[in-house]
């Protein structure tokens, strides 16, 4: 994601969804959207923390210090009752979003 | 106390756990990249391409945090000013509190700074000391040329020694009119020793300062500008002073200070002359100055002075001094403030004070709004705010209101920095460095955050409670004792500043009443200084002032007349006192301090209105005889001649070996100050011998001043058109003397008066406090049978015993004020008890006033309304 300031609102919607499945730490989520995604959206995985932190200033997630299944420690993120709604919310609007955008691109 | 303390390390945990987080992730992504396949090296390498620039990371997340923070205290500051405007009244009297606070010690901190704190205008100022001899017959320290000579020669605690002659005037003539300048002379070293330069030109050189070398010049920047226009070419031409060509070379940096703080219109070289015999050069006086060697301290530069300055004393200092005579190496700051370092502490601490009275106010103000708000508080903490959060929001309210009241109080300091400079006596400011600048806004925006954490720590510390939910009056019996201390305090302190304001008031007073000795009103006096050149000759300068004197006597309705060369209160020459020799008598004790004397007419003690207790006055007819007689003041008199009759005796005078007679005994003055009074002498101006060249002549007449000047101007003009005279009525002299006690006392008083204001404000807040808090007490109490009467006792009771514990530490404070401020204060013992009781007379009848309004309001409590109160 090479334009973290005009996509911030994606990529807040792939953290979230990415975390629908259950906690995960910031690694994680950013192996979950590049294979998910089959390497279409090449997250710069740095910029996925100030997101994390933002998300978790507005209560849409909450972090946690726990242990892997390897046994480091590391920073969990699991959505609140908050994200859930806002989700819902981003994924109608993404949705729509996307669906005028591709009967533009159809008509032109 | 400790919730900053956790909040700081709270955010430094924060830090590092963010740190620990990107640490994590990059190691995991490493891990997963080895799992992969790829070498050790290469897998971190890829996790580090792949993460992105890793601190940048950091400072975005690090961004997230504090954006929140400001947008926290913003949403604060809004919510504050909201809480603010629903109650203006009690809003508007702490901004104004804070503003009066802020703005007088702003206004004082902008008058004492440059005294103080503030750097001296040279590089490196700590270096620079001001050394020398000093003895009874000078408060400053000097030195003597052939002693100087030596000091330069052998010191090895200074990188630079330079030296000064006594200040002197000297006249320029440039055009028409003459002008009488101040005049420096100077060592050549002498700016360069300050770590200045000339603004223009070039600086003295040692060839300048060659006793027989061409005279030159530098000219200070405003007598460059006002005379030649700041035109560049004024250098290399000559210009006239005391009638001699002298050639301008250069022009003093603009803003440039003497070391001593005298004026310098003129600067020349001073040449000594150390081929003059030691003799000579032990009678000319200098003022010496030094530039500290790096790393030597001013201890040790004493101590590496002290055998050389013994040595030269034992060769210059008369015998007679040198027992009273010590060495003193201090720095220039301290030569500099000496006279007015007392009191630029006393009206910072004046200040200070009532800044502390202003923080005491308001925090109590604050603490009854708190109070009122305890159940809003208790809510919001019931929803989830944070005590920390609760605490930020108080402090950010005190923060609002300190800014609002800081900023009038930027307004009131600039008005009242504008009013003191513009009354306050001469050499108690420094003129031109005194004013609002970067530094006093500062001082007054750290006053205002101090004050701001000082009052609002009080309100934010408070703990919401559960129970204020319920609606139920906490006592909170811990708080309510802190603001009745509050009030002790506040007591306290106004009557430290009540009774400063009342010695200063009495020692004012006692100098304005003070008995001078000699008459002031209707007296005129013209000073003038007789040309050095001109007059050079004995008898032309004897000549001159005869004729001078013949003329201004002549005045028409001038009234009694006498010339002198000195007038009290001040001014007169002085002599060491075992320098008197008694015909027929042993010898005076040797340290006897100094004797000061005058040449005076013999119609001096008419013109002043000094008695004559014994013998006679002076005779016009004496003046053209052999001997030269004397008057002795009354005190001198008695110390000479004990009950003897010090009339007819002979006197010789000065280590002269002539015998003088006493013809009389005249009645002592003050003359040394409004205050003192020292051993004086007076002498005869004989025909042919020239007295010193100044001169004041005495007018004792009915004719008005200004009439009476242009008689003055026009007698002297026809002796020599080109003397300036000053002329000033003898009470406009004295005022000058009297000024800076006034002004120390008008200041000090202003001061009391606003902090017992602010005391009155604070006990009456306190006690309608406690009032509206024991309103349901008060009703049991009425209901139970307690009158008005016992009810209003029982709150007046509460005030006495507050007001008392204040009073009690503030008699402890005020004594200890005396007796620092003892130096300032002339004619009042520091045990008087008069000012202190005076200030506490003052004290209890205000709180007896500000406790009225409450007690009685308690009084008035229907028992009926106050049990249904809850």
């Amino acid at each position: 994601m090479r334009n973290p300031d005009r996509l911030q609102g994606t990529l807040e919607l792939l953290i979230l969804k990415s975390l629908d499945r259950g906690a995960n730490h910031g690694f994680g989520i950013a192996l979950h959207v590049s294979t998910v995604s089959d390497g279409l959206l090449e997250v710069e995985e740095g910029s996925l923390y100030p997101a994390l932190h933002r998300l978790e200033k507005e209560r849409l997630v909450k972090g946690e210090w726990r242990v892997t299944e390897n046994g480091r420690k590391a920073r969990f993120y699991a959505l609140t009752a908050a994200g859930r709604k806002r989700l819902a919310e981003a994924q109608d609007s993404w949705t729509s979003v996307a669906k005028g955008v591709r009967k533009l691109l159809r008509f032109a | 106390m400790t919730a900053p303390w956790k909040w700081l390390r709270r955010r430094r945990l924060r830090e590092s756990e963010w740190r620990d987080e990107l640490d994590t992730h990059l190691a995991m992504r490493e891990e997963w990249n080895r799992a992969r396949g790829l070498p050790a090296g290469a897998a971190r390498l890829a996790a580090r391409r792949q993460f992105g620039n890793r601190l940048r990371t950091l400072e975005e997340v690090r961004a997230v945090h504090l954006r929140g923070w400001l947008e926290d205290l913003l949403q604060d500051a809004r919510m504050a000013v909201r809480g603010f405007r629903r109650s203006p009244a009690m809003t508007a009297a702490a901004v104004a509190t804070i503003a009066i606070g802020v703005g007088a010690s702003a206004a004082i901190f902008g008058v004492v700074d440059p005294l103080l704190f503030r750097g001296l205008p040279y590089p490196n100022p700590r270096q620079l000391v001001s050394l020398g001899y000093l003895g009874p017959v000078d408060s400053n320290e000097f030195s003597v040329v052939s002693s100087y000579l030596d000091w330069r020669q052998r010191q090895t605690a200074f990188q630079a020694m330079t030296s000064m002659r006594p200040e002197s005037g000297c006249d320029l003539v440039a055009g028409e009119m003459p002008l009488r300048l101040a005049c420096q002379s100077v060592e050549a070293n002498f700016l360069r020793t300050l770590g200045l330069a000339p603004a223009l030109g070039r600086d003295f050189t040692p060839q300048d300062d060659q006793p027989h070398a061409p005279p030159v010049a530098l000219l200070s920047y405003a007598l460059w500008q006002s005379r030649y226009g700041g035109d560049a070419r004024v250098l290399g031409r000559s210009v006239t002073v005391d009638e001699r060509p002298v050639e301008v070379v250069g022009v003093l940096p603009k803003g440039f200070e003497m070391p001593q703080l005298g004026q310098a219109d003129l600067m020349m070289p001073e040449r000594l002359d150390s081929s003059q015999p030691r003799g000579a050069n032990s009678s000319a006086f200098l003022r010496t100055f030094a530039r500290l060697r790096e790393g030597v301290s001013i201890e040790q530069a004493r101590l590496l002075m002290r055998p050389l300055f013994q040595e030269t004393a034992q060769l210059d200092v008369p015998k007679e001094l040198r027992s009273e005579g010590r060495l003193v190496v201090r720095s220039l700051r301290d030569r500099q403030i000496q006279d007015v370092k007392l009191a630029s502490w006393m009206l910072f601490g004046a200040v200070l004070a009532l800044l502390l009275l202003v923080c005491a106010n308001v925090a109590n103000l604050l603490l009854a709004r708190t109070a009122a708000r305890r159940r809003e508080l208790a809510v919001r903490a019931a929803i989830g705010a944070g005590r920390g959060r609760l605490a930020r929001q108080v402090l950010t309210e005190s923060l609002v209101l300190a800014l609002a009241g800081g900023l009038a109080g930027c307004g009131i300091a600039w008005a009242l920095v504008r009013t003191l400079v513009a009354v306050a006596p001469d050499g108690l400011l420094r003129a031109g460095r005194t004013g609002m600048d970067g530094r006093v806004l500062l001082f007054a925006l750290a006053a205002s955050l101090g004050a701001a954490l000082l009052f609002g720590m009080a309100p934010a510390l408070e703990r919401p409670r559960a129970e204020a939910l319920a609606g139920a009056r906490v006592a909170g019996i811990a708080r309510t004792l802190f603001r009745r201390l509050l009030v002790a305090a506040q007591v306290a302190i106004s009557l430290v500043l009540l009774t400063g304001a009342s010695l200063f008031l009495r020692s004012f007073r006692n100098l304005a009443s003070q008995p001078l000795g000699f008459r002031t009103e209707r007296v005129v006096t013209a000073s003038f200084t007789l040309r050095q050149l001109r007059y050079r000759p004995q008898q032309a300068q004897s000549a001159a002032f005869r004729e001078l004197e013949a003329r201004l006597q002549a005045i028409p309705g001038g009234g009694w007349f006498a010339l002198s060369d000195s007038i009290p209160p001040r001014g007169a020459m002085g002599r060491p006192y075992s320098n008197l020799r008694l015909a027929e008598h042993p010898p005076v004790e040797a340290d006897g301090g100094i004797v000061y004397f005058r040449w005076v007419t013999p119609g001096y003690f008419r013109a002043l209105g000094i008695p004559i207790v014994a013998g006679r006055g002076f005779e016009e007819g004496e003046r053209a005889s052999g001997d030269s007689p004397v008057i002795l003041s009354a005190t001198l008199g008695r110390r000479l001649f004990g009950d003897e009759s010090p009339v007819g005796q002979r006197i010789a005078l000065d280590g002269d070996a002539r015998w003088c007679p006493i013809v009389g005994v005249a009645a002592n003055t003050r003359n040394n100050g409004l205050t003192e009074t020292h051993p004086e002498y007076y002498r005869l101006r004989m025909d042919g011998r020239a007295p010193p060249r100044d001169a004041v002549a005495l007018f004792r007449t009915s004719m008005a001043p200004s009439g009476l000047a242009r008689w003055i101007r026009a007698g002297v003009a026809e002796v020599d058109p080109a003397l300036p005279v000053t002329i000033e009525t003898m009470e406009d002299r004295l005022g000058r003397f009297r000024e800076q006690p006034r002004f120390l006392a008008a200041l000090v008083a202003l001061f009391a008066a606003f902090g017992l204001l602010l005391a009155a404000v604070g006990l009456y807040g306190v006690l309608s406090f406690l009032v509206a808090q024991r309103t349901q007490e008060i009703g049991v109490r009425m209901a139970m049978g307690a009158r008005p009467r016992d009810i209003a006792m029982l709150v007046g009771g509460y005030a006495a015993m507050w007001t008392g514990i204040g009073v009690a530490a503030g008699t402890a404070g005020s004594l200890a004020l005396a007796r620092v401020a003892k130096g300032l204060l002339s004619g009042v013992a520091p045990a008087d008890p008069r000012p202190l009781l005076a200030a506490i007379a003052v004290l209890a009848l205000t709180a007896a006033v500000a406790a009225w309004a409450p007690s009685r309001r308690a009084a008035r409590v229907d028992p009926m309304v106050a049990l249904r109160y809850e």
